[in-house]
């Protein structure tokens, strides 16, 4: 099995991800409903997630994850942390 | 047919169905069912449509259904609608399907979205690997359906499709011993996820499940996330063997979306597309609102025209006909309410105007969704509060609900109009400003109140912004009507029964004048309490008992205990056709109006259609602070029977119950701290 880089340490979270830029998700930092929720739809460590827009007020934000196109919540994106891109550990 | 929402399902079962579609609830729930009963080679065969769910362990009740359904009520075929768009995702709900042990075949719908986003696929990979048909389709179009109603029959249980690590196969094989029934792999692999499955099943059975649980626990293992990860692995390879091609290309939804969630223009545009779809609901039922209106005047015009004795024939006009005509003219409105949220809903705009106003409504911790409802209550709170089917979850629904009532109707309108230009002629458009305001004040604290009640936990932002398409007519003006009757059926009586209530206060005991009805004699009762509102006319109190029946009724029997009753008027036979004649060339020509009236800017309501006399009558009766808080009172005050009804509805005698009561209080409280303060700041 392939070892999920990130865990525990993970220092990028999906909030703080620029417009347009790919990245891996590493772990799903809540327990509860909402992981389900994201797991349901496809934020899954291991999948590539890219954010699309921010609404005007700043939040919530535009994300797609394979061909799906998901709103989510600053607060809630801040708990979805990414892994770090290849060679910069 | 079980599929992820927005895959086309309903257009599906359309195109398959014909005119044999039957649109009803799930019993117990205000869940949509759609279904059709089929002839095919011979056998009758019944097709059913399951909510969209995006997967089988629900995260809503409308999922929580689906699997409920399957496990219970067991199908003879699965029909899996999967979105070729999106294959990945959808096949993971292929994949949970598969372990149902059921037969089942996929149909492969919306080729043609497949193909616009450059995706070239090969069904007949998807059929070898999954060991069942595969249908491609494109359900809009008709293009596939007969070859999927041929191959219906020939369901098969799929081939086995996902491999586990070894420690949990070991302890799904040995769970899966124990369960009677032909769903045994997916509950056991459910149950080693700890989740509760909705099925009756043998408590050793449980234990069991308690005990292999625990000891994957005690290895390290995380079953849940194990267990999905290796669904999505097999999804993800199912979905590489299907896509032979793909260059990315823009869609049509990329492109529409670059305007409509554009930073500059997307708060305008949904601003605007809130006052279009505000617009459709009220400017095309009110010509009909209007036509029934004329029908019960020439139904109460025949009536005095019988020459029956006067409380009879008072009791016929006033009470019945008044009664069965205020539940009829609410149909217009909700018909075309739900005609534009469906419309607004399938086409995916909806939750892009949930993406837009998201951040606004989190300061009343509630989700983006919720804005639809309140704006709708500016028209009427009775469709606002159906409108709340459009949340997620049960307490985001009854949240909105509560804050529904608080939100000016028009109904409202006409009373706050007439006394803010009797006491505040120069201030009257602030004053009916400020009433907007304190009512949307109150309705967003309610909301958040409750949310904090209810354990703080502020609801998620999160949801799927699907595609953009066209909404299959037909279906949604079924759904529309079908919700429209279930009003019908469900409020009718509760809203008749109040109309007659208050007729027998107003007319009984027999031969009384007003002064010396039940109503006047209920309305002194209450003049000690709201004596300390500054509000001591018996006559404006007891104008609230009947704002309990429709707010601006209040206004009506205002002028009619100030200024005394006009008799009613008989009208001939042949003069009442022709009244409703043109009633009815009116309620089509104002239908045809309304079209370019959408398009136009909004007018402000019309002068209330109370004359002078009733102005200078009002003018005497309250100080300028005792107006402002029986506006205030009017305003928050019990919402009007039909809200209740459609509450009660919705949610449950309880909640109709906690909304009167609770309004009342707050309608006390809140009429009490105007007065005092209107009288500090010298109103009085």
């Amino acid at each position: 099995m392939r070892r999920v880089r990130g865990l525990g340490g993970g220092k990028r979270r999906l909030a703080d991800l620029p417009e347009g830029t790919p990245a891996v998700v590493g772990l799903l930092a809540m327990r509860g409903p909402l992981r389900k929720r994201l797991l349901a739809l496809g934020v899954r460590p291991g999948a590539v997630v890219k954010v699309i827009r921010r609404a005007p007020m700043g939040d919530p934000m535009e994300i797609a994850v394979g061909d799906t196109l998901i709103a989510i919540r600053h607060a809630e994106a801040e708990e979805v942390l990414l892994e770090n891109p290849p060679g910069d550990d | 047919m079980v599929g992820n929402p927005n895959t086309g399902k309903t257009t599906l079962i359309n195109a398959l169905a014909g005119s044999n579609l039957k649109v009803g609830n799930w019993p117990g729930t205000t869940v949509d069912r759609l279904a059709a009963r089929l002839r095919l080679a011979g056998k009758e065969i019944e097709l059913v449509d399951l909510p969209g769910t995006y997967g089988l362990i629900p995260t809503t009740p409308e999922e929580g259904l689906v699997a409920r359904e399957l496990l219970n009520n067991r199908p003879q075929t699965i029909i899996n609608v999967v979105d070729a768009g999106n294959l990945e995702r959808n096949l993971h709900l292929t994949l949970n399907l598969s372990e149902m042990g059921m037969p089942m075949l996929v149909a492969l719908n919306l080729m043609d979205e497949a193909e616009a986003k450059g995706y070239s696929l090969d069904p007949q990979a998807l059929e070898r690997e999954l060991g069942v048909p595969v249908a491609p389709l494109v359900a809009s179009r008709d293009k596939g359906v007969t070859a999927l109603l041929e191959r219906l029959q020939q369901g098969v249980v799929p081939r086995p499709q996902v491999k586990y690590p070894p420690p949990i196969e070991k302890a799904v094989g040995e769970l899966a011993q124990q369960i009677d029934h032909p769903s045994r792999r997916w509950l056991a692999l459910a149950l080693l996820s700890g989740e509760e499955v909705p099925l009756q099943l043998p408590e050793q059975v449980l234990q069991s499940a308690a005990r292999l649980s625990k000891s994957l626990q005690d290895s390290g293992i995380d079953a849940y996330l194990e267990i999905e990860n290796a669904r999505f692995a097999r999804a993800h390879e199912l979905a590489r063997a299907v896509i032979t091609g793909s260059e990315k290309r823009l869609t049509l939804t990329d492109r529409i979306d670059k305007w409509v969630l554009h930073p500059l223009l997307g708060g305008p545009l949904f601003l605007l597309g809130m006052l279009l779809a505000f617009r459709f609901t009220f400017s095309f039922s009110s010509p009909w609102v209007d036509f029934i209106g004329a029908l019960q005047e020439v139904l109460a015009g025949w009536v005095h025209a019988a020459h029956l004795p006067a409380l009879l024939s008072s009791f016929l006009a006033d009470g019945l006909i008044g009664g069965v005509g205020t539940v009829i003219s609410f149909a217009p409105v909700l018909f075309f309410l739900y005609l534009a949220l469906a419309f607004l809903e399938t086409s995916g705009f909806l939750a892009r105007a949930a993406f837009i106003a998201d951040k606004f409504m989190l300061l009343a911790g509630l989700p983006g969704r919720a804005f639809i409802p309140l704006i709708l209550g500016f028209g009427c709170n009775v469709p606002a509060v159906y409108s709340t089917r459009i949340l997620n979850g049960r307490l985001d629904r009854l949240r909105v609900a509560m804050a529904v009532p608080f939100m000016t109707c028009s109904a409202r309108l006409v009373v706050f109009t007439l006394f803010a230009a009797v006491f505040f002629p120069k201030q009257a458009t602030w004053v009916v400003f400020g009433l907007y305001l304190l009512g949307m004040l109150i309705g967003l604290l309610t909301a958040w109140a409750l949310g904090r009640a209810a354990g703080g936990g502020s609801s998620s932002g999160l949801m799927e912004l699907p595609p953009y398409r066209m909404p299959t007519l037909r279906v949604v003006v079924k759904l529309a009507w079908a919700r429209t009757r279930s009003f019908l059926q469900g409020a009718g009586g509760p809203i008749l029964l109040a109309v007659l209530f208050v007729w027998m206060l107003l007319n009984l005991p027999p031969g009384a004048s007003l002064q010396n009805s039940y109503y006047a004699r209920a309305a002194e009762l209450m003049q000690p309490l709201f004596a300390t509102l500054g509000i001591h006319d018996w006559r404006l109190l007891g104008a609230l008992i009947p704002g309990f029946v429709a707010k601006e009724v209040v206004v009506g029997t205002l002028a009619v205990s100030y200024l005394g009753s006009a008799p009613g008027a008989a009208l001939g036979f042949v003069a009442g056709l022709a009244q409703i004649a043109s009633a009815l060339w009116q309620a089509l020509l104002g239908s045809l109006d309304a079209i370019p009236a959408l398009l136009g800017l909004p007018h402000m309501a019309s002068a209330p259609a109370a004359g002078g006399d009733l102005r200078s009558a009002l003018a005497g009766s309250l100080t300028q602070a005792g107006a402002l808080s029986y506006l205030a009172f009017l305003l928050l005050y019990t919402p009007c029977v039909a809200t209740l009804a459609a509450i009660k509805n919705e949610f449950g005698k309880f909640w109709a119950a906690f909304a009167m009561i609770y309004e009342l209080l707050v309608a006390f409280g809140v009429a009490w701290g105007v007065y005092r303060l209107a009288l500090l700041f010298g109103g009085g």
